[in-house]
């Protein structure tokens, strides 16, 4: 240490850490800090002013193993994403496609109209849908009126058709989002390499599953990632759209999250941190299965 | 090299996100405690001559506070200033006392809150420093509704002062009654089978539904069960499988859906909007709170009017549903004055409640302050029946049943159970799944 004290290198490696500091340290407190501490308060029960050590310690692990609603919450979040974010991903790209399309006139208007979505907030556009598809919504008025329906749908109060919106509000809040992510992809991808294709002869279908996706890999894997982590901690669509209903069907692991730590004078915030810790783990453990799919290159 | 730092770059991505859950969770309570922080350490201090409140409804609850509060300046302290910190719902006064509960500080909190009743159980057992019991301030309990009281004594101790009357009534807009070949009287002491029936007739004859409901937060059947003088709990355990009236409610209710006798919004919004003030319903049974809501169509005047409950075998039935009281805490620096004041006012005062009911609509649970001038008046809106006196009337019948820290769970999963029925489920099924649920929930 002393032998290499004033040297450039030192200097270099001091200056490095002076400017990590100031995000080390934020990082730390704003995040790891109350990590850990989540991680002691999934460990304890009572109300939150007077928690004790659970007894036995992991009991409010286990118990997610009996809780029925729990279960459910879970199955919700993980219908939604098995069908949102293929749908979603695919649509974005494809989107994404005819937006890089050299030859397109007015892109910017197209481009600004598809990401527009993602300049409403969760809970207004939640909103929005729930009054579109009430019973005396607009929906409703015009599928009554073109002949299509013959009374009003109940469509928030059938736990099919609740889940179904709920995939639909989700689509189209988040795939302009994503599209834009491909867009960058594709201005990547050299256009000469699109006209050898044509001039090969190959087809516009064939062109995107062979040319596109597989030069678009990483974009794919960092927006699965992302659309992954965002669907298991879907919240505000769930309490807003639908608050779970009917009947908890359409209920996802944050909104019973918050449920338990703010719904109903319930207040079990260790019952909370440990189901929250049970959502990392699996974030985590899809990120990483992603990872290895998504990375060939091992 | 450059490949591990990617990873571990998308890993911490995926990590950090994923704490985003928790801190998602602190979205509440960030609005509830900048809420409480604007209020500003809100709490009198010793010897003066103001106290603070946290209230959440400007057309109901908060002019009877600000009626108390004239009361006492003009008859008692005449330095005497209120000042109530409007919430915009009630659970923003749970949750500023979960959060200040739990972080452990009271400075937050303002002297005076009003909490409501079927939550103040649990609140009390699970933050027993946050609230300074009312005893030793100057009321006459025995001259207050019992029913009202079961809420607010805990351990046999006086916490709470009642506010507001919660008992239920039953509103028919009689001129559909009459288009259908009914009137009030008919529908007075019915049986809910015959109700049923009335129900059918009235759906026939005008497409209205002679009762609506919140079918996420289906207070129907807790109702319904009071009016039989029976609980969902018994013994601090959940009564749900083998309690045979909770069975046969839940079978008339599922047959009132399925006959177009009841319509079950899909959440409260709609249970108002779309039930009540949409004109969807010739009957609207709940706490007479709701009384503001089904005046706020002023076409209707004159066509409603009130009476009791059905019961299962026929007679009045009685039931009380979502009151609050006002409760001291902890941050409160002036107990003495906050329970002078309380006792003066709501522990019995007709000017008060009188001012309370003439700006609010707020019901006395003090039996003599109901006996006043004002209550006696017919209403314009109710074909000018003296509906005030008939409330005060019905509250001192309403006959108290066990309460339980996990009334609002109990709703839920059962209404949740009672929609699952109505789709098909079995009710045997679904009742033995809430009690289970309950049960878990209860840790038993």
């Amino acid at each position: 240490m002393k032998a290499n004290h004033g040297t450039l290198l030192a200097k270099q490696r001091r200056a490095g850490w002076i400017y990590l500091m100031p995000g080390t340290l934020l990082i730390t407190i704003m995040s790891f800090i109350p990590i850990i501490n989540a991680v002691i308060t999934s460990l304890k029960t009572g109300s939150s002013a007077n928690m004790k050590w659970s007894e036995p310690i992991t009991y409010n692990y286990t118990r997610m193993l009996q809780d029925q609603l729990f279960q459910r919450s879970m199955f919700n979040t993980f219908l939604y994403l098995i069908v949102e974010v293929p749908i979603m991903l695919v649509l974005a790209m494809l989107l994404a496609q005819l937006l890089n399309n050299h030859d397109l006139k007015f892109k910017g208007f197209f481009r600004t109209c598809v990401f527009l979505p993602c300049a409403t907030s969760l809970v207004s556009y939640s909103l929005i849908f729930k009054s579109l598809f009430a019973t005396e919504g607009l929906v409703n008025t015009i599928l009554v009126n073109l002949g299509i329906l013959e009374t009003n749908y109940n469509f928030l109060g059938n736990s099919t058709s609740a889940k179904i919106i709920i995939i639909i509000a989700l689509i189209w809040r988040w795939t302009g989002y994503n599209m834009v992510f491909f867009l960058a992809g594709l201005q990547n991808i050299d256009y000469s390499v699109y006209e050898a294709a044509k001039i090969d002869g190959a087809s516009g279908w064939q062109t995107f599953w062979k040319i596109t996706v597989p030069l678009l890999r990483p974009t794919i894997v960092m927006t699965a990632i992302m659309s992954i982590n965002g669907t298991l901690q879907l919240f505000d669509e769930s309490v807003n759209l639908t608050s779970g209903g009917p009947a908890n069907s359409t209920i996802t692991m944050s909104h019973y999250i918050y449920n338990n730590s703010f719904g109903q004078g319930v207040a079990n915030f260790g019952y909370a941190s440990a189901l929250s810790f049970v959502i990392f783990v699996m974030v985590a453990v899809l990120s990483f299965i992603n990872m290895k799919v998504g990375d060939k290159r091992d | 090299m450059k490949k591990i730092t990617r990873r571990a770059f998308l890993a911490g991505l995926a990590a950090v996100s994923a704490a985003g859950v928790l801190s998602a969770c602190g979205g509440g309570s960030e609005t509830a405690s900048t809420a409480a922080s604007a209020a500003g350490g809100a709490a009198s201090a010793e010897g003066g001559h103001k106290l603070t409140a946290y209230a959440w409804d400007a057309s109901f609850n908060i002019p009877a506070l600000n009626a108390a509060a004239a009361d006492y300046k003009a008859n008692v302290d005449p330095d005497f200033e209120l000042e109530v910190i409007e919430q915009s719902q009630s659970s923003d006064v749970e949750n500023a006392i979960t959060l200040a509960a739990s972080a452990g500080d009271y400075s937050t909190l303002p002297d005076i809150v009003l909490f409501q009743d079927h939550y103040i159980q649990k609140y009390v057992t699970d933050y027993p420093d946050a609230f300074v019991p009312v005893e030793g301030a100057d009321i006459d309990w025995s001259g207050i509704s019992e029913e009202k009281l079961s809420y607010s004594v805990i351990d046999g101790t006086h916490y709470g002062v009642p506010v507001d009357n919660g008992t239920v009534i039953f509103a028919y807009r009689t001129d559909l009654l009459e288009q259908a070949g009914y009137t009030i009287d008919d529908m007075t002491g019915i049986s809910w089978a015959d109700f049923i029936k009335v129900g059918e007739d009235v759906f026939a004859a005008t497409g209205k539904y002679l009762v609506s409901m919140d079918g996420d937060g289906n207070d129907l059947i807790y109702m319904m069960m009071q009016a039989e003088g029976q609980s969902q709990f018994k013994d601090g355990e959940p009564y749900i499988t083998g309690n045979d009236t909770l069975r046969q409610i839940c079978e008339v209710i599922v047959e009132m859906v399925q006959k177009n006798v009841c319509y079950l919004a899909n959440d409260w919004s709609g249970y108002i909007n779309q039930t009540i003030l949409g004109d969807m319903v010739a009957g609207v049974m709940n706490g007479n709170w709701i009384i503001p809501t089904i005046r706020q169509v002023p076409e209707n005047s004159g066509k409603w009017e009130i009476t009791t409950l059905p019961t299962l075998a026929g007679g009045e039935g009685y039931a009380s549903n979502g009151g609050s009281s006002l409760y001291i805490t902890a941050n409160c620096g002036n107990v003495d004055l906050a329970k002078a004041f309380l006792a003066y006012t709501f522990g019995g005062s007709t000017v008060t409640y009188d001012a309370a009911l003439r700006d609010g609509g707020v019901i006395t649970t003090v039996l003599a302050c109901g006996e006043s001038e004002v209550y006696n008046e017919g209403v314009e809106y109710f074909n000018n029946t003296p509906i005030y006196k008939q409330i005060v009337e019905m509250g001192g019948n309403v006959p108290v049943v066990e309460q339980s820290d996990y009334h609002y769970r109990a709703r839920t999963y059962l209404a949740a159970g009672l929609i699952n029925v109505i789709n098909g489920a079995n009710l045997d099924d679904e009742l033995a799944n809430a009690e289970q649920q309950i049960r878990f929930e209860m840790g038993l």
